[in-house]
C-alpha cells in the first residue's frame, strides 16, 4: 500500500484527516459546534516589549460566563497575552499591543477608548495577593468608591466578599488590615476588591501559585460559581486546575526559543485533556514536554 | 525524557496486559486443538485457567487504578490505561469462556455427536481464535488500519453460529448425536461467537487509543461519508 493510499484508508476508517490529527488547524478557531455567548473577541493580537515581539497574532473567541484557561511553557506569553485584555501590557515601558481586542462592541484598542475604563470592566487578580494597606472592609470599598460607586457601600462590600466566598471568615473584623489575613484569605479578598467595581470579565494570572492546597481549593469554587455572573480568563502552570475548574483551554507554545508565543491549540478543555489535535499539546498535558 | 519512570510504569503495565493475553491466546489454542483432535485430556488440563486469569486481571485493574490516582493521567496516557482496562476485561472474560468450552469438551467425552455441527464448531473456534489473535495483535502495534477488517471478519463467525444454531434446531434422523452433547454443543456455539466478539472489541479499544475515536463512531462516519459521496 503507498503512503498516500494508506493516508486514504486512516482517514476512511477513523473520519478524520491526518491533518487534522495531527493539527494543521487554525488554532483560534472557535472550538466546533459552540454557539456560546461571545464575552471577548481577540483578533490577530500581537504583543512587544520594544522591538521583540513576544507574542504573535492570537485570535480567540472567550465565552461569557465562562472559564477560559491559558496553559503553556514558561515564557511563551500566556501573563503578556491576559495583560493585553485589559491593556495593562502598556504600563509597562516600551511595551505596546498590535490587533483588536473586542469587549461587548468595543474594540478596547481602538482610538479614544480609556484604559482607565477598560481595566474597570476587566478585571486582574495577580499571582500574588497585593491587598492594600487599608483595612478589610476598605479594600474592598476603595475601589468602587474611586470609581464613582454611589450606592450602599456596606452592602457592596458585603456582597463582594460573599462572591468571593470570603464573607463568613472576615465578617467579625471587616476593620482589620487585610494584611492580617493569610495568603489565601488575602487572595479572595483581592478577587473581593476585583468584583467590587463589577466588571464583565475577570482576568486571573496564576492566582492559586502560591497557596496552599486548602486555599487552592477554595479559590477554585469560587472560580466556579463566579463564572455564573462573570467570564473568566486564567492563566494556569498547573494542568490539573486548568482540567478541573476551566470550559475552554488554550496552549501557547513557542516554536523555537526567541520566537514569539503563538496560540497552538484552543478548544473545549474535556477536547484538551482527552483527545488534543496536535502533538506538541498532547506533549505538554502530558508532562513530556522539553 | 520527561516523565520517565511514568512512561516506564505505563510500558510494564501494557508488557503485563500483553503476557496475559498470551496466556490466553495459549488457552484457546489448547482449546481449538482439543476441539480438533477429540482430546479430552487436553482440554481437561485448561480446567480451572479462569481463576488464574481473573487474579491477573483484578492485579492489572489494581495496577492502572493505582497509576490514575498517582500519576493523574491526561489525554493519551488516560487514554492507555482506560483501554489497558478495558482490554484487559476481554481478556479474562475471553479466558473464562475458552475454560468453560474445554469444560464442556471434558464431560462429554465420548458422547456421540453430530458430525456436521461437530464440523461448524470447530470452524467456528478456528475462527475465533485467528480474531482474538489479531486483535491482540492490533492493540500490541497500535495497528488501526486492520481494527474496521477484523468486524468484517467477525461477520463470518455470525455466519457460523447461524449455521450451528440451526443444525442445533434442526436434527437430522441420523446421527444426531447424544442430547447431552448437543446442549452443551449450543451452549459452545455462544462462547465462541462471543470470544469472537472480545477479539473484535481489542481492536476497536485500540482505534479509540490512537485516535480517541470509538470504532461505532469512526464507522458511522465513514459510512455516513460514503452515503453522501454517493448523493453527489
Amino acid at each position: 500500500m503507498t503512503q498516500s493510499e494508506r493516508t486514504r484508508e486512516e482517514q476512511r476508517l477513523t473520519g478524520v484527516s491526518r491533518d487534522r490529527r495531527e493539527g494543521r488547524r487554525d488554532a483560534g478557531r472557535p472550538p466546533a459546534g459552540d454557539n456560546g455567548t461571545l464575552g471577548m473577541k481577540i483578533q490577530d493580537l500581537s504583543a512587544f516589549y520594544g522591538g521583540f515581539k513576544a507574542v504573535t497574532d492570537v485570535s480567540m473567541d472567550i465565552r461569557a460566563n465562562k472559564v477560559t484557561a491559558l496553559i503553556g511553557p514558561s515564557g511563551c506569553g500566556k501573563s503578556t497575552y491576559i495583560r493585553c485584555l485589559n491593556r495593562m501590557h502598556e504600563v509597562i515601558p516600551g511595551a505596546r499591543a498590535e490587533g483588536s481586542v473586542t469587549l461587548g462592541d468595543q474594540d478596547i484598542y481602538a482610538k479614544g477608548s480609556d484604559p482607565v475604563v477598560i481595566r474597570r470592566r476587566v478585571g486582574m487578580v495577580f499571582q500574588k495577593p497585593n491587598p492594600f494597606s487599608k483595612s478589610i472592609y476598605e479594600n474592598v470599598a476603595w475601589g468602587a468608591r474611586i470609581n464613582g460607586f454611589r450606592g450602599d457601600v456596606d452592602e457592596l462590600v458585603e456582597r463582594s466578599l460573599r462572591q468571593a466566598a470570603l464573607w463568613d471568615e472576615v465578617k467579625d473584623r471587616l476593620k482589620e488590615s487585610g494584611y492580617g489575613l493569610s495568603g489565601g484569605q488575602q487572595q479572595r479578598l483581592c478577587i473581593a476588591r476585583t468584583l467590587a467595581v463589577e466588571p464583565e470579565v475577570i482576568l486571573m494570572d496564576e492566582p492559586a501559585s502560591a497557596l496552599d492546597p486548602v486555599s487552592t481549593q477554595k479559590i477554585e469554587d469560587t472560580m466556579a460559581e463566579l463564572k455564573k455572573s462573570y467570564t473568566v480568563v486564567i492563566v494556569t502552570h498547573n494542568m490539573q486546575q486548568a482540567a478541573r475548574i476551566s470550559d475552554y483551554t488554550g496552549f501557547f507554545y513557542i516554536v523555537n526559543m526567541g520566537d514569539p508565543g503563538r496560540l497552538w491549540e484552543f478548544d473545549e478543555t474535556e477536547k484538551i485533556f482527552s483527545n488534543p489535535e496536535r502533538k506538541e499539546t498532547e506533549d505538554y498535558v502530558t508532562g513530556r514536554f522539553g | 525524557m520527561p516523565r520517565e519512570s511514568f512512561q516506564q510504569e505505563l510500558d510494564n503495565l501494557t508488557g503485563d496486559v500483553l503476557n496475559l493475553g498470551r496466556e490466553v491466546g495459549a488457552s484457546l489454542e489448547n482449546m481449538v486443538r482439543a476441539m480438533e483432535t477429540g482430546d479430552e485430556e487436553l482440554a481437561a488440563r485448561e480446567l480451572g485457567v479462569d481463576v488464574r486469569y481473573k487474579a491477573r486481571g483484578a492485579e492489572l485493574d489494581r495496577d492502572s487504578m493505582i497509576l490514575q490516582a498517582r500519576q493523574a493521567p491526561v489525554a493519551r496516557d488516560l487514554r492507555l490505561l482506560y483501554t489497558v482496562q478495558s482490554v484487559t476485561n476481554h481478556l479474562v472474560r475471553t479466558g473464562a469462556l475458552s475454560e468453560h468450552i474445554c469444560h464442556a469438551l471434558a464431560e462429554t467425552a465420548g458422547a456421540e455427536r453430530d458430525e456436521d455441527l461437530e464440523a461448524s464448531l470447530v470452524e467456528m473456534a478456528r475462527t475465533a481464535r485467528n480474531i482474538f489473535n489479531e486483535g491482540l495483535d492490533i492493540f500490541e502495534h497500535r495497528d488501526i488500519d486492520r481494527a474496521r477488517d477484523l468486524q468484517a471478519k467477525d461477520d463470518k463467525v455470525d455466519l457460523l453460529y447461524s449455521e450451528a444454531m440451526n443444525l442445533i434446531a434442526n436434527p437430522s434422523d441420523s446421527g444426531a448425536g447424544a442430547p447431552e452433547w448437543r446442549m452443551r454443543a449450543a451452549l459452545m456455539v455462544h462462547y465462541l461467537e462471543r470470544i469472537a466478539d472480545h477479539g473484535v472489541d481489542i481492536g476497536g479499544s485500540t482505534v479509540f487509543l490512537v485516535t480517541g475515536q470509538r470504532i461505532e463512531d469512526a464507522m458511522r462516519q465513514y459510512l455516513e461519508r460514503d452515503i453522501n459521496r454517493d448523493g453527489e
